[in-house]
């Protein structure tokens, strides 16, 4: 029973891990300061990891729900889960900045680079002694909306994933399928919003950083997590069908 | 920089095993009590939430464990992590485990899941922490444990489609994660310091569990009717308030001394 699931749904299986990966692969994007940021001691946004990518990755997973309420079409499901994210991760870095600027009264620098490589704009000099950069530089801004975008569209093909194996087993689209395909997006959104979060050890400014090379290990770990993850998730959707 | 703890092992009075017994045994005949007890009176339901305290009290032991050698990233994500492990691996426990072995076997897959992923963070992402397996495999159970336990309490049982109807239809689960994770994040993440000792920290895990309790009681009322979630809401108070008081006795106990700050200052004093 439990290996007719798993064969019946390998192909959704497959989206499962390669939306995990993508999760894992978007943090990486993210600008997150930390605890340190929040005291403007660090380039980024002042908070952890999980708690942005969660943000900004279940907006996601709720935009792309609603349209997936409305049509059964994965790249328009997709889009909207990307869009969703994008909005959500790019409204928290704009009053962030403000609050930098005009509240905290420093100006956007990264202490990783010395030029922004998209602006050019020369970032040492503006760096507070003592610091590691302070507010959210260009580049980071834009690092941050792909990696929104990254998490959304991950977050959205394990939702549509999961909710095609559990309208296989029900032929429906009840609030049983619905509520249990959500919280099961959310657990394994969960699991690899934190293995990336461990890979960048707490900060990171986005894609700019040294850190950031160190994706294919976050990247590799989410991928061997989200397939025992995915198994358990579909055998328990199928079961519904049981019931 | 490293948020929270010194980057060493963690000075316990109570041994790691003690509290697994606690997790382990007391989370699992609290399920089964609840589950077998409350066909014959409603009421009874609330001892899956006592279950679901000795779980917490155990998963907040292990995060005090493992944070303690300084995660890099900040304490709520091991939270975080062990419910999604968690929420996960329960569901599917109860799926296949049938009107019996349920806990049981989501409590195995939630091991095997955290085994797996303490042993990637340590191998393939190299972090270093020499018992992060074992952390994991103790937070990642103790992250399913709580979660049947407090279904235990809004459904009366933990039959996979009681569960669905009455607990993951209506968006309740959702609560239990964020209530499930709190107590397991929240003990050490209030605590930590070069001062943080097991009983304080551990006193806050039981609070946090008892307004687990407070919440799942009055979720159960859909369910379970007024006199049940009234009592299992009040039972979840007392509790609530028996370690919140003995939490404050650890702080006074701890700090270096306890001053009342008095009133503030009215506009003519001030002047």
């Amino acid at each position: 029973m439990i290996v007719d699931a798993i064969i019946a749904n390998i192909e959704w299986l497959a989206l499962i891990v390669i939306g995990g990966v993508l999760i894992s692969w978007s943090v990486h994007f993210v600008p997150v300061g930390g605890a340190p940021a929040a005291m403007a001691q660090a380039t980024g946004i002042g908070t952890g990891t999980v708690q942005l990518a969660a943000g900004a990755g279940l907006t996601g997973l709720i935009s792309a729900g609603y349209m997936m309420n409305v049509i059964d079409n994965l790249p328009l499901i997709l889009a909207s889960g990307a869009i969703g994210a994008m909005i959500m991760i790019s409204v928290t870095m704009i009053v962030g900045t403000l609050v930098y600027v005009y509240g905290v009264g420093c100006v956007p620098a990264s202490a990783k680079v010395k030029f922004d490589p998209l602006t050019g704009d020369r970032q040492d000099l503006y760096v507070s002694q003592g610091t590691e950069g302070h507010g959210l530089p260009t580049v980071c801004f834009v690092s941050g909306v792909i990696g929104g975008g990254l998490g959304g569209i991950g977050g959205s093909l394990i939702y549509y994933a999961l909710m095609k194996v559990g309208i296989a087993a029900t032929s429906a689209m009840t609030s049983d399928v619905v509520g249990l395909v959500a919280i099961f997006a959310v657990g394994i959104f969960f699991v690899n919003a934190v293995i990336p979060s461990y890979n960048i050890g707490g900060t990171i400014e986005g894609f700019h950083d040294p850190k950031w090379k160190k994706w294919p290990k976050a990247v590799v770990s989410s991928f061997v997590a989200t397939i025992f993850c995915a198994l358990v998730a579909v055998v328990a959707i199928s079961q519904l069908g049981g019931l | 920089m490293s948020a929270g703890g010194a980057g060493e092992e963690a000075t316990s009075s109570y041994s790691p095993q003690t509290m697994m017994g606690i997790g382990i045994i007391g989370g699992l005949v609290g399920i089964y009590l609840g589950a077998l007890l409350s066909p014959t009176h409603p009421v009874l339901s609330f001892l899956g939430g006592i279950g679901a305290i000795c779980a917490i009290v155990w998963g907040a032991d292990a995060v005090r464990r493992v944070a303690s050698y300084g995660l890099g990233t900040g304490v709520p994500s091991i939270g975080m992590i062990a419910l999604g492990m968690g929420i996960v691996a329960s569901l599917f426990g109860l799926s296949i485990g049938g009107s019996f072995a349920g806990p049981i076997v989501a409590f195995i897959s939630a091991a095997t899941i955290g085994a797996i992923i303490g042993l990637l963070a340590n191998k393939v992402i190299g972090m270093g922490i020499p018992i992060m397996e074992q952390a994991m495999v103790e937070i990642a159970g103790a992250g399913s444990l709580v979660i049947i336990g407090l279904c235990t309490v809004i459904t009366g049982t933990f039959e996979y489609s009681a569960v669905i109807e009455n607990v993951v239809a209506p968006g309740y689960i959702a609560m239990i994660f964020i209530f499930g994770g709190m107590g397991i994040l929240h003990p050490f993440n209030a605590n930590l310091g070069p001062d943080e000792k097991q009983d304080r920290t551990l006193s806050v895990a039981i609070e946090k569990g008892a307004l687990a309790l407070v919440v799942a009681g009055i979720a159960s009322a859909i369910n379970e009717g007024l006199e049940a979630a009234f009592v299992t809401a009040l039972i979840g108070v007392i509790i609530w308030y028996l370690a919140f008081k003995k939490y404050f006795e650890f702080v006074k106990r701890d700090a270096h001394k306890v001053v009342g700050t008095g009133m503030l200052p009215t506009e003519e004093e001030l002047q």
